[in-house]
């Protein structure tokens, strides 16, 4: 059975690397195999997962017992989460035309939540804290800094004022404001590039599973 | 391009009830057992040998007090540990943590290592009444230390600790809303120019001469992430363009909330363009949850139906360089925006033009035009402008008051941390 | 009014939860909240699964281009529905988790996702290099610094970078091509990242603004 996954699992490889050389038969395959068992497989766990796992457990906890077979406290009922039913149901609404606008409450709910939520979350891990991280000593707090530390520390400063002037809608980015701002935008392309540089070899590193598999599972010519 | 409606529309959606019906019939026969770990506890009262008693002292200071800004469901603990717990041949092997409610019977809390000296008790109930004590065991000793005076953990209504934050985000807030009201008046405020924007127009009448789709991807995260709400916005005015020109819009999407939204979205936009007739709810098509699947759908898209235009506007992780490149590679002129740094490089590379973090959320105000929605980008700056100024006086604060100890730039220092520190 | 409702209930849960992160006994909600989400996702995955058989169901039927691909997504989906919702296959039975070692539904995942997900995610080599080459012309100033900075980083990972410049001697080893790029990682990358979050905070808050306020409301669709 494990010998005939894996020439399943070496099929569904080949077809897909097949697609950098032009869209084909097997690519098209693979893909629609893809689509609709992965998308199968994520109903599933998600239905598991959040309507038994959380709302059916939640609203009705199942009872616990200890070795001696006796009856303990479990949890108590969440009511709460019918809510959460209720408004999954009024998503439902949206196949009854008539009553599909009754959906948009549902929708409306999760947008006000999701923008309360991350105004203030963003706020202060975004803002907050790196502003509160870029306050530093130039020199260090005994002048223990070597230059090179100082230089550093001088860039970091410079580079995310530079970088905030960039960003600037109200000023058109003309004479000295202009000037700060490409060295903003300069800031930023390093940055771009780090990241860049950084990634590249992560992805060859993905490369190199696929091909132990393909030529050690598969084809056991690497050992 | 209008599809008729026909009897067989709903019954997947039907046939979908049925099997979840059938489900919830067989989730009543599960049970579970439990176990307690509480009822697993060891014995506390363990026998002692009559010879080589290894003796240790009990913790002492052990001190209880109520957690501040909270709903009255935490207490703090605090203790000095027994001196005869060393780092190196300790003679205490541990502690275990006791807990009185309401006068009852003692129930174990929670067993400690060696060094412990402080413990959270969380999930109280503010009504009952609550005191501790501690045992610190050797192999055949325990030392149990005096009980905690009892407490109740107390309910505040506001968090005092956040005070800062809630001015900070009152000041930014308020100057957003600020700007918007002035603009509501017919205050002109200036915007400068965003290339990737300024290109939108462009864009879509490329693909509405060419007679070639547009295919437009919010990203892979559902509606509870901020990109892609924008993502969601910035197709509300695009899909104004799209139906004034009568473009054709191509969405894959791989959440179903994202679907249900985007159709709202595209379907208004035609309404307000006078041409209901042309909306299909087929312009947005859910594909898969699986990140790469969605990928390996969306590229089959491109490569088979070239779309003229690429907008890849919400969240976006590895896979936003396969999408790119492929969009790249059928000619596609492409405009993406993240707010994910990591994945930024990737769409400079590939795309044409790109949306820098701020300038994804800053897009659909910007391509309204609408003077309200333009006040919200100049209370970002006036954010902007604070941040940038709490830098420069931070450092050079800083800088001037350890290189000179002068008091007044130290103190300025201290008030701009615990301004801009979070709790 | 179809309208209305749904902004005043953005609106009442948007300030509700901004007012929670200051009132404890309200500090939970953001949870809840969450759980709501899952549940409601949950439920909307009718509409989106449905919509999935609806359109390649549709697709067979009228026998359109590559019609029998919708047929193998059909059978693939149902087939995946039907193991995991009943939990077929699976030696522990229905009160087993569907994802259970040695369950068919687990073996599917091992045998056909994951592959498929490892294989689409290890493309990224080839368009890396590809993506690379096209950004690497440096047309401009700015592409140049992205280039120099990307090489440093991409030279100073490997053994190669120490080879090309360890000759330099010590008292200039900041010219090594390691050691630059730790500088560059740590200093101009670290001031980028800084000024790109900062900006994403304070756009997440006009954003979030504009939703709550009603002023941002296409999401909501029209009047009908």
């Amino acid at each position: 059975m494990e010998h005939v996954a894996l020439w399943i699992a070496a099929f569904l490889t080949l077809g897909i690397y097949s697609f950098l050389y032009k869209d084909n038969i097997w690519y098209k395959l693979c893909e629609s195999i893809f689509v609709g068992i992965s998308a199968g497989y994520w109903f599933v766990v998600l239905f598991w997962d959040n309507i038994y796992g959380k709302f059916w457990v939640g609203v009705f906890p199942p009872k616990a017992y200890n070795d001696a077979g006796e009856l303990v406290n479990s949890a108590e009922p969440d009511y709460l989460l019918i809510v959460g039913a209720v408004l999954g149901v009024m998503m439902i609404s949206r196949l009854i035309p008539k009553i599909g606008w009754v959906s948009r409450w549902p929708l409306a709910f999760i947008v006000g939540s999701t923008s309360g939520l991350y105004l203030i979350n963003y706020f202060t891990s975004n803002m907050m804290r790196q502003v509160e991280a870029t306050i530093i000593p130039l020199f260090g707090m005994n002048y223990e800094l070597s230059a090179y530390d100082i230089i550093g520390n001088l860039v970091i400063v410079i580079g995310t004022f530079t970088g905030l002037v960039y960003f600037f809608f109200s000023k058109e980015h003309k004479g000295w404001f202009g000037r700060t701002a490409k060295i903003g935008i300069w800031t930023i392309m390093i940055t771009f590039g780090a990241s860049f540089g950084y990634t590249v070899m992560s992805r060859m590193s993905l490369l190199i599973g696929r091909i132990d598999f393909l030529f050690g599972d598969w084809l056991g010519l690497i050992k | 391009m209008h599809v008729g409606k026909s009897t067989s529309l709903y019954l997947p959606q039907l046939f979908f009830l049925f099997l979840f019906i059938c489900n919830f019939l067989l989730l009543s026969l599960v049970y579970a057992q439990t176990d307690d770990p509480l009822l697993n506890s060891e014995d506390s009262s363990v026998a002692i040998p009559d010879s080589e008693l290894v003796v240790v002292a009990p913790v002492t200071s052990l001190i209880a007090e109520d957690y501040k800004y909270d709903d009255g469901k935490q207490i703090n603990l605090s203790w000095v540990p027994s001196i005869d717990d060393q780092l190196v041949g300790s003679k205490v092997l541990g502690y275990r943590l006791f807990r009185i409610i309401d006068d009852g019977k003692p129930e174990l809390l929670a067993k400690l290592r060696c060094g412990a000296n402080s413990y959270s008790d969380g999930k109280l109930k503010s009504e009952s009444v609550y005191s501790y004590y501690l045992e610190a065991f050797s192999k055949n000793f325990i030392a149990t230390s005096t009980r905690t005076v009892p407490i109740s953990p107390e309910r505040e209504w506001i968090n005092f600790d956040r005070k800062y934050l809630f001015l900070l985000a009152f000041i930014i807030g308020g100057a957003v809303i600020f700007f918007i009201e002035s603009a509501r008046r017919g205050k002109k405020l200036f915007v400068r120019k965003i290339a990737g924007l300024e290109a939108v127009d462009e864009a879509i009448g490329r693909a509405t001469e060419m007679g070639r789709p547009i295919l437009f991807i919010p990203g892979i995260l559902d509606m509870n992430d901020v990109q892609t709400l924008a993502g969601i916005t910035i197709l509300g005015r695009v899909s104004q363009q799209i139906a004034n020109y009568d473009t054709k819009i191509r969405m894959p999407v791989s959440r179903s909330l994202v679907m249900t939204a985007a159709r709202e979205t595209i379907k208004a936009a035609y309404q307000t363009a006078g041409r209901p007739d042309q909306y299909s709810d087929d312009m947005v098509n859910y594909v898969t949850d699986e990140q790469f699947g969605y990928v390996a759908a969306v590229d089959g898209i491109m490569v088979r139906e070239k779309p003229a235009t690429v907008f890849l506007m919400g969240a976006f992780f590895a896979e936003s360089l396969i999408l790119a490149e492929t969009g790249n590679s059928v000619g596609a002129i492409q405009i993406a925006g993240t707010a994910r740094p990591a994945q930024l490089p990737f769409f400079i590379a590939a795309c044409d033009f790109t949306l820098i973090g701020e300038e994804l959320f800053a897009a659909s105000a910007y391509l309204s035009g609408e003077p309200k929605q333009l006040g919200s980008l100049k209370g970002q700056d006036v954010g902007k402008g604070i941040a940038m100024a709490a830098i420069l006086i931070g450092v050079l604060a800083e800088t001037i008051g350890t290189a000179w100890n002068v008091e007044f730039m130290n103190d300025v220092v201290r008030w701009l941390t615990i301004l801009f520190t979070t709790q | 009014m179809k309208r209305e409702i749904p902004l005043l209930i953005t609106f009442i849960v948007g300030v509700v939860l901004i007012v929670s992160v200051f009132v404890p006994p309200t500090e939970t909600l953001g949870e809840d909240f969450s759980v709501f989400f899952d549940i409601i996702a949950v439920f909307a995955f009718f509409l989106g699964g449905g919509n999935l058989v609806q359109s390649h169901f549709s697709k067979a039927r009228k026998r359109q281009t590559d019609w029998g691909y919708s047929i193998v997504t059909l059978v693939g989906f149902v087939a995946m529905l039907t193991i995991g919702l009943f939990k077929l296959g699976n030696p522990g039975g229905i009160s087993a988790p569907p994802t259970a070692e040695g369950s068919l539904f687990q073996e599917i995942f091992d045998f056909v996702i994951m592959p498929l997900s490892a294989t689409m995610y290890s493309l990224l080599a080839f368009f890396v290099a590809s993506a690379s080459y096209r950004a690497f012309r440096a047309k401009n100033r700015e592409a140049t610094i992205l280039l120099v900075a990307a090489f440093i980083i991409l030279l100073g990972r490997t053994p190669f970078g120490m080879l090309v410049t360890g000759w330099i001697p010590e008292s200039f080893d900041i010219l090594q091509i390691p050691n630059m790029a730790i500088w560059i990682m740590n200093s101009p990358n670290l001031a980028g990242q800084r000024a790109i979050m900062i900006g994403i905070g304070l756009g997440v808050v006009s954003m979030s603004l504009r939703i709550i306020l009603g002023i941002e409301r296409t999401y909501l669709g029209g009047d009908d």
